[in-house]
């Protein structure tokens, strides 16, 4: 085959630049520390990357999401936290409230802090989430959820929990309405108390349970008749008379029917009743402490009432206190999961930007061993380009 | 034999010396000029003179000069060199192409991914001013994406016209050129030598011709040759010139096609039919790669926006009252473009109208489809080809169709009546962001859910999402269970008055939704008998976040290409950010496989030039001894003149 001059210049140019862009290629390649820098490099390895790019930014953004439901349940956690001290403080003073010796001057004092400390706790139902929402919002509610309304506290929201995305779904409320107004009332079983039209004489405590398998959940009556000068009572159940008829009425003697025991003490009247109502969720914070503070503000009351008011202040405040620990430990069980959660998003980002680095990242050793050949190879024919064009007749035919 | 017929003989030999020195110059002197074909001399002997001691040779004679050429390779040369240039033309533009579909940060599936993860930080603050802005700047964001990838496939539309116009005009250029050297041709055949250089000129021509343009050639009898393109459309005969225009395509008046005129008459010539070339590889790039990457842009745009804006319209906004969301993007809309050929009434105007709606964003393909008349005749029934895949499908106007409607009418289409559907070419095109209020964003539900207080199972609300606009807000819906195994009775009451207006029983299993009212609500947990949940209205929807939180599982719905499934229902498809990766694989792919068919034409053509140079091109070593050859002949020539002389001078001597 004939060899043509002007074609093996082109060939050898074309090759020569071939052999530049590769070096060129990857050379790119070493400074970028990128295996893939368009889809033509590896289309399976850019759309891999793509995905891992997608997936850790949607990890950041679940991270953003973790983030404010902990920041929520940080703060609601630390609000159930002031307002079991402020339950704590109430207690004390209605503790306090049943010392004998306290004149109605000293006790209408406990009563006015007391509608001090409701109004702190109000604040607390209604402490914001610093972006525009509120800790006990429930499923969205009014601005600001608690109401003090003529008749007690209301909640203006709807019930449940707004939820955040974080991957899963993390709380950023809690159900204010159950925190707040929803406390299991009396001693969790029943609910004792006085009547309404009863004489000042005798007050009833908050009952217990002897027997929960005879439990029958009706209401019940504990009616009192004097009958010159003997006091005895009779238990009516639903309204009808039951077993329980005229027995003797001894102060402090426990008084037991149906799984149930409550004592009476003083000097009950002719005709008082005591009131054995099934408990509701139903208790309220405000509304408890806001009759509280009124009993103890109110002047001339007989000791039996003042007992009254705190026996049931004590078992009513004990309910709403273990209604808000719950609630807090509700708070925390979900910090908890926050927790867990934000170490899978972790892994998951991770995992992401490990399958990214892992389609895109050149291994250093082998491009540099490529680089090197390459290099070599160009140099290579440089030299024989040099030596071979050299070579030409015209060069022996000087003279 | 006489003094003076050694002279002559002499002559001769140093004037045939003289021409193949001159040849051998010819060829150093042109050993660079493309498509140049080496010369000889061509010598013979003269006839001997006939005397009584039998022939004496009179010497050399040049009868004339020959180039070096093969016609077989040249041509071979010019076709690998065709489709080469076609393969190059092609990978060049769809090196620009890939650009409009970057990765990482810069794609658009990254800009969608971000709006959708935006709304995480809506779900969680609902009400803040700065986040709401947020999410509409990452809208926009996404938006003015999609428009810019359009705006480039557009910039790509006109390089691809503009280098068509430019290429057809030095095609028109070259074939002038034939033709002109055809004619010269001709003349000087007739004198019986072949002109040699201005049949090289010729073959350069065709050569350059064929890197345009993928042609073939008929030599006539009078050595012009006739050139073809397009598998028999006549370019050049003789000296005359039908030149090529660029023409808009009649089926999209956007694209460019080619055409031939023919005595004041354009013909269309088919893409399919042109062979290789630059021009064919840009036709191609036209009418195959930019719809594809236009198809996908559009249905990756329009199944977002339609998905966003359905998922909006679902939701309440923050106005006040609040109101269903507006939609957040505006696409491009489907179009249906009448041929140009179509029938036409007095006015001009096309008689047979054709428009789309899209039913379902999410069901659309990234296709163009092609509707005409039934072939059967059959009226009221048309036939549509889907262009990607060539599936053909019989539908009537108003049918449903890949997420699309097609309404035939009033007018109808005539029996030869083409018409170009593109649902989804456009939908990116000047995408946008319609939504400037940031109290327009629809982050609440319009329904919230419930669980009873007193309820004793584990179950609670796992997620509630509206299936249809038509959920009524002022119906209030709950589910009562009945038994520990998930049987519950539903009843529907008005909000307001609480009187029943619907009531039904139904058996719950863990994982499947109770469907009501236009929502479904999910459980986690097993509820207990006397568990109920209630589903009414928001009654707090500025801090309600329900369809925000839908809002972030789009991020990992399937919104792109969703399809019947055989058993029933709608299914597959991908997320955007799929869609996205694999829109982006795909013209990958395709960019790395032209890559490389260009680098086996190139290869193929190099080799196929290096062959016909073997044969045609000069080396400058065997010209180099040819030289010195040709100047000992001529050496030697002259040697015989001076003999010659001497010789006659001895004879003068002799005499004297």
């Amino acid at each position: 085959m004939r060899i043509t001059s002007a074609n093996t210049y082109e060939t050898s140019i074309d090759n020569l630049q071939r052999r530049q862009q590769e070096l060129q290629l990857a050379q790119d390649r070493l400074t970028s520390g990128k295996r893939v820098a368009r889809a033509s490099d590896d289309p399976a390895a850019a759309a891999r990357i793509e995905r891992a790019l997608a997936a850790s930014a949607r990890a950041d953004a679940n991270q953003r999401g973790l983030d404010a439901g902990r920041n929520a349940m940080q703060q609601t956690e630390a609000a159930l936290g002031n307002a079991t001290e402020l339950m704590q403080q109430a207690r004390e003073l209605v503790v306090a409230a049943g010392n004998g010796s306290y004149t109605d001057a000293e006790r209408a004092n406990l009563g006015a802090r007391i509608a001090g400390l409701r109004d702190q706790l109000l604040a607390i139902a209604n402490r914001g989430d610093g972006a525009g929402g509120y800790l006990f919002g429930g499923q969205g509610s009014a601005m600001p959820p608690f109401v003090d309304a003529p008749g007690g506290v209301l909640f203006r929201g709807a019930p449940g929990r707004t939820e955040a995305q974080a991957g899963e779904l993390v709380p950023m409320t809690l159900d204010g309405a159950a925190a707040w107004l929803q406390a299991r009332s009396g001693n969790g079983v029943f609910v004792t108390m006085p009547g309404a039209s009863n004489g000042s004489g005798a007050w009833v405590d908050a009952g217990n349970v002897t027997d929960p398998s005879a439990l029958t959940g009706a209401d019940y009556q504990v009616v009192f008749a004097v009958n010159a000068g003997v006091t005895s009572y009779s238990v009516l159940m639903n309204g009808a008379p039951t077993a329980v008829l005229n027995q003797p009425y001894v102060s402090g003697r426990s008084i037991g029917f149906d799984g149930i025991a409550l004592t009476v003490q003083g000097t009950p009247a002719d005709g008082d009743v005591f009131d054995v109502a099934p408990s509701a969720n139903q208790l309220s914070v405000f509304d408890t402490l806001a009759r509280l503070a009124g009993d103890l503000q109110l002047p001339g009351r007989s000791p039996a009432q003042v007992a009254q008011s705190v026996a049931s202040g004590l078992r009513d405040i004990d309910g709403l206190f273990g209604n808000l620990q719950q609630q807090r430990s509700l708070a925390g069980e979900s910090l908890n999961r926050i927790d867990m959660l934000e170490g899978r998003l972790a892994e998951s980002k991770l995992g992401a930007q490990t399958e990214r680095s892992i389609a895109e990242d050149l291994d250093m050793v082998q491009a540099l061993s490529e680089f090197q050949a390459k290099q070599t190879g160009y140099d290579a024919a440089l030299k024989t380009y040099s030596l071979v064009q050299r070579m030409s007749l015209f060069q022996y035919l000087g003279n | 034999m006489s003094a003076s017929g050694l002279m002559s003989l002499g002559m001769k030999a140093m004037t045939a010396s003289q021409a193949a020195l001159a040849t051998t110059g010819h060829n150093i002197a042109n050993a660079n000029v493309a498509g140049y074909s080496r010369q000889q001399a061509e010598l013979a002997t003269a006839i001997g003179q006939f005397s009584g001691a039998g022939f004496f040779g009179k010497g050399v004679d040049v009868t004339t000069v020959t180039r070096a050429h093969d016609e077989f390779l040249t041509r071979e040369a010019a076709t690998a060199g065709s489709l080469a240039a076609q393969d190059a033309a092609r990978l060049g533009l769809l090196r620009q192409l890939e650009s409009v579909f970057p990765t990482g940060e810069q794609g658009v599936g990254y800009a969608a991914g971000q709006f959708l993860n935006a709304m995480v930080d809506l779900a969680a603050r609902p009400q803040d001013a700065a986040t709401r802005q947020v999410v509409l700047a990452r809208a926009g964001d996404a938006a003015s994406r999609f428009a810019a990838a359009s705006a480039q496939l557009d910039t790509l539309q006109l390089a691809v016209q503009e280098d068509l116009k430019a290429q057809v005009a030095q095609v028109n250029q070259l074939a002038q050129t034939v033709a002109g050297l055809n004619q010269r041709i001709a003349a000087f055949m007739g004198m019986g030598h072949t002109p040699n250089d201005l049949l090289d000129q010729r073959d350069q021509a065709i050569a350059q011709l064929s890197e345009k343009l993928q042609l073939s050639t008929v030599k006539a009898d009078d050595g012009s040759l006739t050139v073809f393109v397009a598998g028999g459309q006549r370019l050049v005969l003789g000296s005359q010139v039908q030149p090529l225009t660029v023409q808009p395509d009649p089926r999209d008046a956007t694209r460019a096609a080619l055409g031939l005129s023919d005595s004041g008459f354009v013909r269309l010539l088919q893409d399919n039919e042109l062979g290789g070339g630059s021009i064919a590889g840009l036709l191609r790039f036209q009418n195959q790669d930019l719809v594809d990457a236009r198809t996908q842009l559009g249905q990756m745009a329009a199944a977002l926006a339609g998905a966003v804006n359905q998922q909006q319209a679902l939701g309440l906004d923050l106005r006040v009252p609040p109101g269903s969301g507006a939609p957040i993007f505006a696409t491009g809309a489907a179009l249906a473009l009448p041929n140009a050929n179509n029938a036409i009434d007095g006015a001009g105007r096309f008689i047979g109208q054709v428009s789309l709606v899209v039913t379902d964003a999410s069901q659309l393909w990234a296709s163009e489809y092609e509707l005409r008349a039934d072939p059967g005749g059959t009226p009221g029934v048309y036939q549509l080809t889907r262009l990607v895949d060539g599936l053909v499908r019989s539908v009537a106007s108003g049918d449903a169709v890949d997420g699309l409607r097609i309404d035939i009418g009033p007018g109808l289409p005539a029996a030869t009546d083409r018409f170009l559907l593109q649902p989804v070419s456009r939908a990116a095109h000047g995408m946008q962001r319609v939504l400037d209020d940031i109290r327009g964003l629809a982050a609440a539900s319009p329904l919230s859910a419930a669980a009873a207080t007193g309820n004793t199972g584990t179950a609670s609300v796992a997620s509630l999402r509206l299936t249809s606009t038509a959920a009524d807000p002022e119906l209030t819906a709950s589910f009562d269970f009945s038994s520990d195994i998930g049987d519950y009775s539903w009843t529907l009451r008005d909000r307001l008055s609480n009187a029943v207006v619907s009531s039904g029983t139904g058996t719950w299993s863990a994982g499947t939704p109770l469907a009501l009212n236009g929502f479904e609500l999910q459980l986690n947990g097993v509820p207990r008998s006397g568990d109920s949940f209630s589903v009414g209205k928001t009654p707090f929807p500025a801090s309600n976040n329900g369809n925000a939180l839908a809002f972030t599982a789009l991020r990992e719905t399937a919104l792109v290409g969703r399809g019947p499934l055989a058993g029933g229902g709608v299914g597959g498809g991908q997320s955007i950010t799929d869609a996205y990766a694999s829109a982006m694989a795909r013209i990958g792919v395709r960019v790395q496989s032209a890559g490389s068919a260009a680098e086996i034409s190139a290869a193929v053509a190099a080799q196929a030039e290096t062959t016909r140079s073997a044969k045609s091109g000069v080396n400058l070593d065997e010209e180099a001894a040819r030289l010195i050859q040709y100047q000992q002949s001529y050496q030697a020539a002259a040697k015989i003149l001076q003999i010659a002389q001497s010789v006659f001078d001895t004879l003068l001597d002799a005499t004297r």
